[in-house]
C-alpha cells in the first residue's frame, strides 16, 4: 500500500536538479572569474575598449572589475541555494549571462585594449544564423512541429548559396536559393511528420543526415568540376548618413545583408506571431490543436505554411556561412549551429526576442573565442594559454547547460510533436 | 507431425541434462569453433561471396527440413512469415538503390554535355551505363568476383594452396570488416530506440571509446595479450558508455532532450579528441596521429592479407547476441522495454524510469565505444585526426531497417558493410562519390519510417499494426 503511494506521488523533497546543475554552473563561472581577477590580471592593469571613430570609450580597472562581476555571480548562485527566486529569475538569468560575458572580455582585454564596437559587431555577426535558426525553430514548434532539422535546413541552404551563386553569377541569387533549397528542405519534413506521421524527430534527423550526405555528394560532383564552388563574399552594405552614427551606426547599420534580414525577420516575426490574427491561429495551433480546429483553423495546412516559412527562413541562415563568412562551400560547414539555435530557441523561450538575445549570448562566446585565439591570454598557475578547441567547445557546453538547466522552467508550446487528427 | 514432436522432445531433453554438462558442452562447442575459426571464416566469406548459391542451399535445407515437418504448405508458410517482415525493408533498399541510380544520373557532367549537344539519346545511353557501371563496381568491390570465387576454389583443390581463395574473396572479407562498427553502432541505437532513447551520439562515442582503447593499447608494453586485449576492449567500452551516460543523467534528472545533449556532446569529443591527437598525443610531429598500439592488444585477424578480417567481427555478433538476450531474456531488459514502450506505465508499474534512462543510456554508449575498440585495435591501430567516418550517423539508418532488432540490426549492418565496402571501389572506377551511400541510408529511413510511401509506390496493405515502438517526442522537457 505505502510502496504503491509513494511511487505516485511526486516527491517535493527530492532535489532539483535543473536548480541545482542551473546554480553549480554559476558558481563555477563566478569562480572562474574571481580566480582570473585575482591570480590572472596584474593589479593596477586597465582594460580599455575603444572604437574607430571616438578614440578610447571607457576602460576599467581589470582586477575590481573581475572581482565585482565573480563576487556577484556566486551572489546570486548562493540566493539560488537558499530560496526560489520565483519570477526574478529570468531577468536574473540574462543580466548574469551577459554580466559573466563582460567579465570575460575584461579579462581578455586586461593590459590591453580592444575595438569594442567591432566586438559588437562581430558578436551580432555571429548570432545571425544562430538567431535565423531560432526563428525557424520558433516558427516550427509554434505551430506543434519539433524541427531538429535546422542544422540540415542551413547546411543545404548553404550548398544551394553557393552553386547558383556562382551559375548566376550574383551572390544575391545565391542567396533567395538559399532560402528556397531551405524550404524544399522543410517541406519535406512537414509532408512526413504531417502527411506521413513519421515521428518528428525521426524526420529532422533524416533531413540532417540526407543534407550532410548529400551537399558534399552535390559539391563533390557538380559544384567542384564545374568550378562553382568559390563564389566569394557577399561583403558589407553600409547605409549613408545612419552608419555614420557613432557607435551605433558601424553596429547596426554598416553589415552584411544576412544580418539586416535577420534583424528585421526577428521584428517582422514577432509582430505577425503575437500581434496578427494569423499568429494566434498559428500559435492555437501548437497549443490545442483540436479547439483550434473547431473554430475552423485548417490545422494541417497551418502547420505545412509554419513549416516551410521555417526553412525558409533557416536557408538563409544557411547562406551566411559561405557568403558571409568563407566565400566557399566546405564540408559540414555549419558545424551544429543549426542545433546551438535550437537551444536559443529553448533559452529565448520560443520567442523571437529572447532568441535574439539567446543567439547573441552565444554569438559572443563565439566571437570571444576567435578573440581569444588571437590574443591568447595566460592562464593564472599553469602558464600556458588555453588551447583553442577547448574555446571552441563553450557554446555546445552552454547548450547543454541551457537545455538541461532552462527546459521545462521556459514554457514549450503544449502540443508540439503530435501530429493532428481531425476526428 | 510425429517427427515435429520428436524434435521438440529432443529440445526438453537438452533442458532437462543437468547444468553442468550443458556448460561443458557449450565450452567444447566454442572451443571447436575456435580452433576451426580459420576455416569457418573462410567458409563464410565463401557463402557471402557467392550468395545465391548460398541462398539456394538455404532453400534446399528449408525443403528437406519441410519434408520431416509439414511438406509444402508448411515451407511456404515459413517463408512468407519471414519474407513478410522483410518485404518493406527489403522494398525500401530497392528504391532507396534506385532513386540513388537517379541521383548519380542527374548529377553526371558527362549527360548535361551531350543534353547540351542535342544528343538526347547519347544522354540517356551515357546515363543509364554511368549507373550500371557505378553499381557494378559497388558490386564488385563489396562482393568480389564469383567467378573468380569458384575458380579459386578449384585452383586450391588442384593444390595451390589457400592464396588463390583469400585473394578472390578480399571482397566479402572488405565488407565484413565494413560491417564490425556497424552492427556495435547498430545495437546501440537500437537499444537506446528499445528504452525510449534516441542516442545520436554514437559518433562521440565511438570516438572516446576508440581514443581509449589506444591510449590503453600503447600505454602497457610487456602485458600478455590475455590480459592486455581484454583490458584494452573494457576500457573503450565503458569509456563510451560513461560519455553517453552524461547525456542520459541529464534527461533523467533535467528532462533535457537527448537528441541536443548526445549531438552537443559529439561536438565536444570532436574537439576534445582534435586537441589531444595534435597535442599532447601526437607521436610524430605534423602527423595528428597517436603511436601505434602494442601487438598485444591487437584484435588478431583470422586469415592473411589481404583478407583484414579481424576477431571483432565474432566480438560484434556476441554482442548481438548478448543484446537480444538481455533486452528479451532478462527482467531488467523487460523493465527497458517497458520504460521505452510508455514510461507513465513503467513509472505506474513501480519501474525507476530515471534509473533505467541512465542505464540504457550507459549500456548504448557501451556498445558504441565498442564500435570504435574495434576499429582502434583491429583495423587502424591508432587514432589520428578526422577518425570519425560517419558510422554513428548510419547506426541511425541501421536500427530502424533491423526494426531494433539485434538480429535484423546485425543484417542491416552486413548490408551497409557492402554499401560502404562497394563505394570505394565505385568511387575509384566510375568517380562516383562515396557519399552517395548516405543518400541511400537516409532514403531508406524515410521509407522505413514512413513505410505508407512504401505501400503506395508498390501497391499492398499493412498486415498488422506496428509492434512495440518507442516514443521520442515528449517535447523538449519531458
Amino acid at each position: 500500500m505505502t510502496a504503491q503511494t509513494t511511487s505516485i506521488q511526486t516527491r517535493p523533497s527530492e532535489l532539483n536538479w535543473k536548480d541545482l546543475l542551473i546554480t553549480l554552473f554559476i558558481l563555477a563561472v563566478g569562480g572562474i572569474i574571481l580566480v582570473l581577477g585575482g591570480f590572472g590580471a596584474q593589479p593596477g592593469a586597465q582594460a580599455t575598449f575603444t572604437d574607430q571613430m571616438l578614440g578610447t570609450l571607457f576602460s576599467l580597472p581589470s582586477q575590481a572589475t573581475l572581482y565585482t562581476v565573480g563576487g556577484l555571480c556566486i551572489l546570486v548562485a548562493g540566493l539560488r541555494l537558499v530560496r526560489t527566486l520565483g519570477s526574478a529569475r529570468s531577468f536574473l538569468n540574462w543580466s548574469l549571462a551577459f554580466l559573466a560575458a563582460f567579465g570575460f572580455l575584461v579579462w581578455v582585454t586586461s593590459g590591453t585594449q580592444m575595438n569594442f564596437t567591432g566586438m559588437i559587431q562581430s558578436m551580432l555577426t555571429a548570432a545571425t544564423p544562430l538567431t535565423l535558426g531560432a526563428l525557424a525553430g520558433i516558427l516550427c514548434e509554434r505551430a506543434g512541429i519539433i524541427n531538429i532539422a535546422i542544422e540540415g535546413m542551413m547546411l543545404s541552404g548553404a550548398l544551394a548559396a553557393v552553386a547558383f551563386a556562382g551559375v548566376f553569377d550574383n551572390l544575391w541569387m545565391g542567396l533567395l536559393a538559399a532560402s528556397l533549397v531551405g524550404g524544399i528542405m522543410a517541406a519535406i519534413h512537414a509532408v512526413l511528420s504531417i502527411k506521413y506521421k513519421v515521428d518528428q524527430i525521426i524526420s529532422g534527423t533524416v533531413i540532417n543526415i540526407l543534407a550532410a550526405g548529400g551537399t558534399r555528394f552535390l559539391n563533390l560532383r557538380l559544384l567542384e568540376p564545374a568550378g562553382l564552388s568559390t563564389p566569394g563574399q557577399i561583403g558589407s552594405i553600409r547605409i549613408p548618413l545612419l552608419a555614420d552614427i557613432p557607435i551605433l551606426g558601424p553596429i547596426l547599420f554598416d553589415n552584411p545583408p544576412t544580418v539586416f534580414i535577420m534583424l528585421i525577420l526577428t521584428l517582422v516575426i514577432n509582430y505577425v506571431i503575437f500581434f496578427t490574427p494569423w499568429g494566434l491561429r498559428m500559435r492555437a495551433c501548437g497549443e490545442h490543436p483540436r479547439a483550434a480546429d473547431t473554430v475552423g483553423v485548417r490545422v494541417n495546412r497551418m502547420r505545412y505554411i509554419s513549416v516551410i516559412v521555417g526553412g525558409l527562413v533557416a536557408g538563409i541562415g544557411g547562406a551566411y556561412f559561405p557568403l558571409d563568412i568563407v566565400g566557399t562551400f566546405e564540408d559540414n560547414m555549419t558545424r551544429g549551429q543549426g542545433f546551438v539555435a535550437l537551444a536559443a530557441m529553448v533559452f529565448g523561450n520560443w520567442n523571437p526576442f529572447g532568441g535574439f538575445l539567446a543567439a547573441l549570448l552565444f554569438g559572443f562566446a563565439d566571437a570571444l573565442q576567435v578573440k581569444m585565439q588571437i590574443l591568447q591570454p595566460v592562464l593564472p598557475f599553469l602558464n600556458i594559454s588555453i588551447p583553442p578547441e577547448f574555446l571552441q567547445t563553450a557554446p555546445y557546453i552552454l547548450t547543454i547547460v541551457v537545455v538541461a538547466g532552462v527546459v521545462g522552467r521556459s514554457r514549450p508550446p503544449a502540443e508540439e510533436g503530435k501530429p493532428y487528427e481531425k476526428q | 507431425m510425429a517427427k515435429q514432436r520428436d524434435s521438440q522432445s529432443f529440445k526438453e531433453q537438452i533442458a532437462a541434462w543437468p547444468l553442468w554438462v550443458r556448460l561443458v558442452l557449450l565450452a567444447a562447442l566454442v572451443g571447436v569453433s575456435v580452433l576451426l575459426s580459420k576455416w569457418l571464416i573462410l567458409l563464410l566469406l565463401i557463402a557471402l561471396g557467392l550468395w545465391p548459391l548460398t541462398l539456394l542451399l538455404g532453400l534446399g535445407v528449408l525443403a528437406l527440413i519441410s519434408t520431416r515437418r509439414g511438406g509444402w504448405t508448411w515451407m511456404r508458410a515459413w517463408l512468407t512469415a519471414r519474407l513478410g517482415q522483410l518485404l518493406v525493408p527489403a522494398l525500401s533498399v530497392l528504391s532507396a538503390l534506385i532513386i540513388g541510380g537517379l541521383v548519380i544520373m542527374f548529377t553526371d557532367q558527362a549527360v548535361y554535355q551531350a543534353m547540351g549537344e542535342g544528343h538526347i539519346g547519347r544522354a540517356l545511353g551515357l546515363a543509364f551505363s554511368n549507373v550500371a557501371r557505378a553499381y557494378a563496381a559497388l558490386y564488385q568491390g563489396a562482393l568480389g568476383d564469383p567467378f573468380s570465387i569458384i575458380s579459386a576454389i578449384f585452383r586450391a583443390i588442384g593444390g595451390e594452396g589457400l592464396r588463390p581463395i583469400t585473394v578472390a574473396v578480399r571482397g566479402p572479407s572488405g565488407s565484413l570488416v565494413q560491417s564490425v562498427p556497424y552492427i556495435f553502432a547498430g545495437l546501440a541505437v537500437a537499444l537506446g530506440f528499445r528504452s525510449g532513447l534516441f542516442n545520436i551520439g554514437a559518433e562521440g562515442q565511438i570516438g572516446v571509446g576508440w581514443l581509449m582503447a589506444v591510449i590503453v593499447g600503447f600505454s602497457f608494453t610487456g602485458l600478455p595479450a590475455v590480459i592486455h586485449l581484454p583490458l584494452a576492449i573494457l576500457v573503450g567500452a565503458i569509456a563510451g558508455g560513461l560519455w553517453a551516460a552524461i547525456a542520459g543523467v541529464l534527461k533523467a534528472k533535467t528532462g533535457a532532450h537527448e537528441v541536443i545533449t548526445t549531438i552537443m556532446l559529439n561536438y565536444i569529443s570532436f574537439r576534445m579528441s582534435e586537441w589531444l591527437l595534435c597535442g599532447p598525443l601526437e607521436h610524430v610531429q605534423g602527423t595528428c596521429r597517436t603511436q601505434e598500439i602494442a601487438a598485444s592488444a591487437y584484435l588478431p585477424e583470422f586469415l592473411d592479407h589481404p583478407v583484414t578480417i579481424h576477431w571483432g567481427f565474432v566480438l560484434a555478433l556476441a554482442a548481438a547476441a548478448a543484446t537480444a538476450w538481455f533486452l528479451f531474456k532478462t527482467t531488467w531488459g523487460f523493465e527497458l522495454r517497458t520504460v521505452g514502450a510508455n514510461p507513465n506505465a513503467a513509472r505506474y508499474g513501480g519501474m525507476g524510469v530515471a534509473k533505467n534512462y541512465i542505464f540504457a543510456m550507459f549500456l548504448s554508449g557501451c556498445l558504441a565505444g565498442l564500435a570504435g575498440v574495434s576499429q582502434g585495435l583491429g583495423i587502424t591501430r591508432n587514432i589520428a585526426l578526422g577518425f570519425s567516418a560517419g558510422y554513428g550517423f548510419d547506426s541511425i539508418a541501421l536500427a530502424l531497417l533491423g526494426k531494433s532488432n539485434p538480429v535484423g540490426v546485425v543484417g542491416a549492418s552486413i548490408l551497409f558493410g557492402v554499401l560502404r565496402a562497394g563505394a570505394a571501389r565505385m568511387q575509384s572506377l566510375a568517380g562516383v562519390p562515396t557519399e552517395i551511400v548516405q543518400i541511400v541510408q537516409s532514403l531508406v529511413i524515410i521509407f522505413i519510417a514512413a513505410p505508407a510511401i512504401i505501400r503506395a509506390i508498390y501497391r499492398f496493405r499493412a498486415e498488422r499494426a506496428e509492434a512495440e515502438q518507442a516514443v521520442f517526442l515528449r517535447g523538449w522537457g519531458s
